[in-house]
C-alpha cells in the first residue's frame, strides 16, 4: 500500500494537531494583549498602551507564521476562534504578572510540541519551532525586567508614570 | 482499494491508483483527498459527545455535518458519531503505521 500520507504532508498530523491548538494559543495572546492595551488606554498610560498594541501585533505574527508553516508543508491550518478575553484589571503591574503568565503557558505549550517532534522524528517542525523556543525566552525576559521595575519603583503616581515612560517601546 | 479500517456502521479505504480515500457511510460511498480526509477529521474531533447527554446542549442527539466543501451533508446520532470518531482515530493509525512499515 502507498503511503499517501507522507506524499501529501511533510509533517507528523499528530504534530499538525498541535500547531493548530498553538494557532488559537497566539491567537487569544493577541486578542488579550490587546485587551490590555485598551486599559492601559483608558488610564492614561500611553507608553504601555503603545507596548501592548505591539505585543498583539507580534502574537499575530507568530500565529501567522505557524499557519502558513502548516500549509506550506501540506496540512490545514484552522482559522481560530477567540473567547474569553479578560478586560478587567486592577493595576499595570497585574496586567504585567498576567502578560508574564501567559508568556510563560505559551512557552510550555512550544516546548511540549517540540517534545512530541523528537518523539515521533519530526525534525522538519522541530527546526521551524526553534526560532519560537528563541523568542518565548526573550519574551519571558522582557516581561520579567518590567516587573522588576515595579519591586525597584514601586506602583504609584509619579512612580507608575516613570516606568510607563520606561516601558516606551519595550525598552 | 486497501481497506484502512470497518467500523460498527462505517468503513474507511485507500485507493492507490487515484491517491484518495473513500468512507463508506453504509448508503453512501464518498471519495476523499487527503486534505477532505483531515478536514472530516478535525470536524469529528470537536464534536463533544458528553452534549449528547445533555438536554440543555444537545436536545435532539444529533450532529450535521458537511462533507468536501458541503458538496455532501450527513445527520448522525450519537452512536453514528461516536463509531465515527473511533473510525477516524483508526484510520490514521493505521495511515501511521504503514507510513512506518513503508520507509
Amino acid at each position: 500500500m502507498k503511503d499517501i500520507v507522507r506524499q501529501k504532508i511533510g509533517i507528523n498530523v499528530d504534530v499538525m494537531d498541535l500547531l493548530n491548538e498553538q494557532i488559537a494559543k497566539e491567537a487569544h495572546s493577541s486578542a488579550a494583549y490587546l485587551a490590555m492595551a485598551s486599559w492601559c488606554d483608558h488610564n492614561g498610560l500611553i507608553n504601555s498602551a503603545e507596548f501592548f498594541y505591539k505585543q498583539s501585533t507580534e502574537e499575530r505574527e507568530h500565529m501567522l507564521r505557524i499557519f502558513k508553516f502548516i500549509n506550506d508543508n501540506g496540512g490545514t491550518a484552522y482559522s481560530p476562534e477567540v473567547s474569553s478575553i479578560n478586560h478587567d484589571f486592577n493595576s499595570l503591574q497585574e496586567i504585567f504578572e498576567t502578560a508574564l503568565d501567559q508568556e510563560i503557558q505559551i512557552t510550555k505549550s512550544i516546548n511540549n510540541i517540540v517534545a512530541k517532534c523528537r518523539k515521533v522524528q519530526d525534525f522538519g517542525s522541530e527546526n521551524f519551532l526553534q526560532w519560537f523556543v528563541h523568542e518565548q525566552m526573550e519574551e519571558e525576559n522582557q516581561f520579567r525586567r518590567i516587573l522588576e521595575m515595579f519591586d525597584l519603583m514601586g506602583t504609584d503616581g509619579i512612580a507608575l508614570k516613570l516606568i510607563d515612560e520606561r516601558i516606551k517601546h519595550g525598552e | 482499494m486497501n481497506l484502512l479500517y470497518k467500523s460498527y456502521y462505517f468503513a474507511s479505504y485507500q485507493c492507490d491508483k487515484s491517491r484518495s480515500f473513500y468512507i463508506d457511510f453504509g448508503h453512501k460511498q464518498v471519495k476523499l483527498s487527503f486534505c477532505q480526509l483531515l478536514s472530516i477529521r478535525q470536524k469529528v474531533q470537536a464534536i463533544d459527545i458528553s452534549s449528547h447527554f445533555d438536554k440543555d446542549l444537545n436536545y435532539s442527539g444529533i450532529e450535521i455535518l458537511t462533507l468536501c466543501n458541503r458538496e455532501h451533508l450527513f445527520v448522525f446520532d450519537t452512536l453514528q458519531i461516536i463509531d465515527l470518531k473511533q473510525l477516524l482515530k483508526a484510520t490514521f493509525g493505521v495511515l501511521e503505521l504503514n507510513s512506518l512499515v513503508t520507509h
